[in-house]
């Protein structure tokens, strides 16, 4: 299940994201930002990945967040 | 789920609904144009709720003007580390507290609109018609029987013999896919930044979708009823004459468009100007906080 949504994000990010304007105001996107999340994390992920998503609206300035993995700052996928 | 959407399904009906009931004096309670043009009349009142979230994208991007120094000096640091570019550029559009991309999060919010519009107008679509939020079952007979171009608004091009309806879905669907394809390829052509050659695979990418999008609307059209085409069909259209209005007068910075507009605002002042020497006054000062600073040599036009 874990795989096939990361799998899921992973196909919209290389065919349906690249075909219309960056939109994400993040670094990095909401949407790798999910696939980390949800590849270490599992369940809780999603949830984070839901509050990543609603904190990318008009009002907010973005910037850089990263999911924090363990201790250490995570990377990027 | 479709208990959570069931506000939804009153919202999008009762709009439906009250335009509809506007226009039956002027063209009949059973006319096509009545049912039609509440369809159309529900795209545009969405998207004309969606203006002020435009409008506020567009003035963030301007405001970037006033950046272009320091993202220039980003882009040569890190020329060959796209990554840490765009996670610099972030810093700096959260430091200066502007961010000229569009956000996440509306696109997402757009989806149970229209999920519960398409269930809405599906509904109008079953045989017999299947009512949904405030519509009452007469309602929805008389919607179902409403000719658009002759041919009625219930009917999908797979569950029908009747020539007219063929026709008339087929050119919905050809619209649609036009209005996407010509949106998309403006978009690449003219709307965004020019990509250097290490981003060859994603303009690849963009091409493939660009021929595969209109593709996927001719395979799922041909199962929606007409009713569900119209509003695609006119939000498309929308679509495209938003991106239009943009590329013409308020293009992404870096973008062939926006270098054109420079061109013609330097030649209409009657200077040839260097667009990056328009804001050099920022660089002298770097500790500037974004202040929406409106570079001088833009003209009010």
């Amino acid at each position: 299940m874990k795989k096939f949504t990361v799998a899921a994000i992973h196909f919209y990010q290389k065919w349906i994201s690249t075909s219309f304007a960056p939109r994400c105001k993040y670094y990095p996107s909401c949407s790798s930002y999910a696939a980390t999340a949800i590849e270490n994390y599992g369940f809780k992920g999603v949830a984070m990945s839901v509050w990543r998503l609603m904190r990318c609206n008009p009002w907010s300035h973005g910037g850089v967040d990263y999911v924090v993995i363990k201790e250490k700052v995570g990377t990027i996928s | 789920m479709s208990n959570i959407l069931k506000p939804l399904y009153f919202a999008v009906s009762w709009v439906i609904i009250t335009i509809h009931n506007s226009l039956s004096p002027i063209f009949g309670a059973n006319s096509g144009v009545s049912w039609s043009l509440s369809i159309v009349g529900l795209v545009i009142i969405i998207r004309v709720l969606l203006i002020p979230l435009f409008v506020k994208q567009i003035k963030s991007q301007r405001a970037l003007t006033a950046l272009q120094p320091h993202m220039k000096e980003i882009q040569k640091k890190y020329k060959d580390d796209r990554q840490k570019q765009s996670e610099e550029m972030m810093k700096l559009y959260k430091e200066h507290k502007t961010n000229p991309l569009a956000s996440c999060f509306p696109i997402l919010a757009q989806a149970p609109i229209f999920f519960s519009l398409f269930t809405v107008l599906n509904g109008i679509g079953k045989n017999p018609p299947v009512r949904h939020g405030v519509l009452t079952q007469a309602d929805v007979v008389s919607a179902a029987q409403a000719k658009f171009f002759g041919a009625p608004i219930s009917d999908t091009f797979l569950g029908t013999n009747v020539t007219t309806v063929k026709i008339v879905t087929v050119l919905l669907i050809a619209f649609m896919s036009a209005t996407t394809f010509t949106t998309q390829r403006q978009l690449m052509l003219k709307g965004m930044p020019k990509m250097d050659s290490s981003n060859n695979m994603m303009l690849q990418q963009q091409k493939i979708m660009l021929y595969l999008f209109p593709l996927i609307f001719a395979i799922s059209g041909v199962n929606f009823p007409i009713g569900v085409l119209i509003y695609w069909s006119t939000t498309n259209l929308w679509t495209w004459g938003q991106q239009f209005y943009v590329i013409k007068r308020n293009p992404t910075p870096g973008s062939p468009a926006y270098e054109e507009l420079q061109r013609k605002r330097a030649h209409k002042e009657g200077t040839i100007e260097n667009p990056e020497s328009g804001s050099t006054e920022t660089i002298e000062n770097p500790d500037v906080k974004g202040q929406r600073k409106q570079p001088k040599k833009k003209k009010k036009k």
